[in-house]
């Protein structure tokens, strides 16, 4: 079973409203993206809340393009674009919060499109815990997730913290365990 | 009504009402309070949309900008209907014109002013049958008192008379972002049955808008700052995260 197939069997033994930390590497990164974004969500008419803080949501949607992945039905909420002065564009698929800092905002514009689009329900990826804790200390990014993660429990939605194996310290894999229901890894190796 | 408590007016904005313990206990003056952009006239606007929406009559009485202005604003919240203001559920005035037909169309008001004033606002309130009133700003009102004690007794008066008509009134104040204090002239906190005060807060050289409640007579209430977003379903608020801000000053 290639990882694409393996994660999204993990995400379906898991009950709605879970929370997950998904442990990636270069090699694995892609396949574990078309899991939830194209496999996952597709199969169970989810909506994608995409946090994007490692690369601008523009690079992000062009990547899934090349790779054949239908993002239709995701919603970017990027940290990083206006950081880096990349093209935006205006529109709630595109929603810009100044920089990766203000991490309340991550929440308000996940509500915001949680309450907008109540249609379906969503699944929630933040991309990646790594290089939020480039900009926030290991405190407030752990105060981050446990209210981030109980508030997506109310609003019925799954979360998946994508994570980078190899840059994972021990305080980050310390806060993952505290607040994920599963760490997973995937990586190609073990699983 | 929560057991053994006040008639609560519910603010209808995402959170609030769970941070007031079920709303603003119906006919309490409360002061909105802070400086400019921190979203005081939305907050206020969206308090008397909401409760326009549950079939309350709700006043807007501007000083600062012509209504025709504020509605173009409003059009893009998506929870705003027209027909609110067609049916008059929602009701703007402006107070120049209200000025003018009082005859107050003067730099300094006299304490005689004052009550004309507030029996003009009082009798609309009245005879329209409004439940929710919004003044936008009374720092621009205050301007035309000379004293404390001239303010002190315009908004004692004021609050008094809504009140007893069963009227939920905010009282927008404009603070100078380095001003001590919740009010531009010390006396309307004191006064208010609440204040809710709205600012910036900085981290890492970027700008979050928060909201507080600093009193609110009548319910216990959360005192905790928030943070909020102004977005076009409505206002959005979340704790506020406790490591690494600092007050803009």
């Amino acid at each position: 079973m290639g990882i694409t197939s393996k994660v999204v069997s993990k995400l379906e033994e898991l009950p709605p409203a879970s929370s997950i930390a998904v442990n990636v590497n270069v090699n694995t990164y892609f396949d574990v993206l078309r899991a939830l974004v194209d496999v996952f969500a597709t199969r169970h008419d989810l909506y994608v809340f995409y946090i994007s803080s490692t690369m601008p949501s523009k690079s992000i949607e062009n990547l899934f393009e090349i790779l054949g992945i239908d993002s239709s039905r995701v919603f970017f909420v990027d940290t990083i674009s206006h950081l880096m002065r990349s093209t935006t564009e205006l529109s709630d698929r595109f929603l810009y919060i100044e920089s990766p800092t203000m991490l309340e905002n991550i929440i308000l514009k996940v509500e915001y499109l949680t309450r907008k689009y109540r249609d379906k329900k969503s699944i929630v990826i933040l991309d990646s815990v790594n290089s939020l804790s480039i900009y926030n200390g290991t405190k407030i990014l752990s105060e981050f997730l446990h209210i981030f993660v109980t508030s997506l429990r109310t609003w019925e939605s799954y979360m998946v913290i994508v994570a980078m194996k190899e840059q994972n310290t021990p305080e980050i894999e310390a806060m993952l365990n505290l607040v994920c229901d599963e760490i997973y890894n995937a990586t190609g190796g073990e699983e | 009504m929560v057991d053994g408590s006040r008639e609560r007016c519910k603010t209808g904005i995402a959170g609030m009402d769970s941070i007031l313990d079920g709303g603003i206990p119906r006919g309490n003056t409360v002061l909105i309070t802070g400086s400019c952009g921190t979203g005081k006239t939305t907050l206020s606007l969206e308090f008397l949309v909401h409760g326009a929406i549950m079939g309350e009559r709700s006043m807007y009485i501007s000083v600062t900008e012509v209504p025709e202005k504020l509605l173009e604003n409003m059009i893009d919240y998506e929870f705003f209907d027209k027909k609110l203001i067609d049916e008059k559920k929602l009701i703007f005035v402006d107070l120049q014109e209200i000025y003018v037909k009082l005859g107050l169309e003067k730099l300094e008001f006299t304490l005689e002013d004052i009550n004309i004033l507030v029996e003009q606002i009082v009798k609309m309130v009245k005879e329209l049958g409004v439940e929710r009133l919004v003044i936008d700003s009374i720092t621009s009102i205050c301007y035309r008192l000379t004293s404390k004690e001239e303010i002190r007794e315009f908004i004692l008066h004021l609050g008094k008379e809504l009140s007893e008509l069963g009227c939920t009134t905010l009282l927008v104040s404009e603070l100078l972002p380095s001003a001590a204090g919740y009010s531009q002239y010390g006396v309307e906190e004191a006064i208010a049955d609440g204040i809710i005060l709205l600012g910036n807060l900085e981290r890492r050289g970027d700008l979050l808008r928060t909201l507080q409640v600093i009193k609110m007579r009548g319910t216990t209430h959360s005192r905790a700052k928030y943070v909020m977003d102004l977005t076009s379903i409505g206002i959005l608020i979340a704790p506020l995260l406790k490591g690494g801000s600092v007050e803009v000053t």
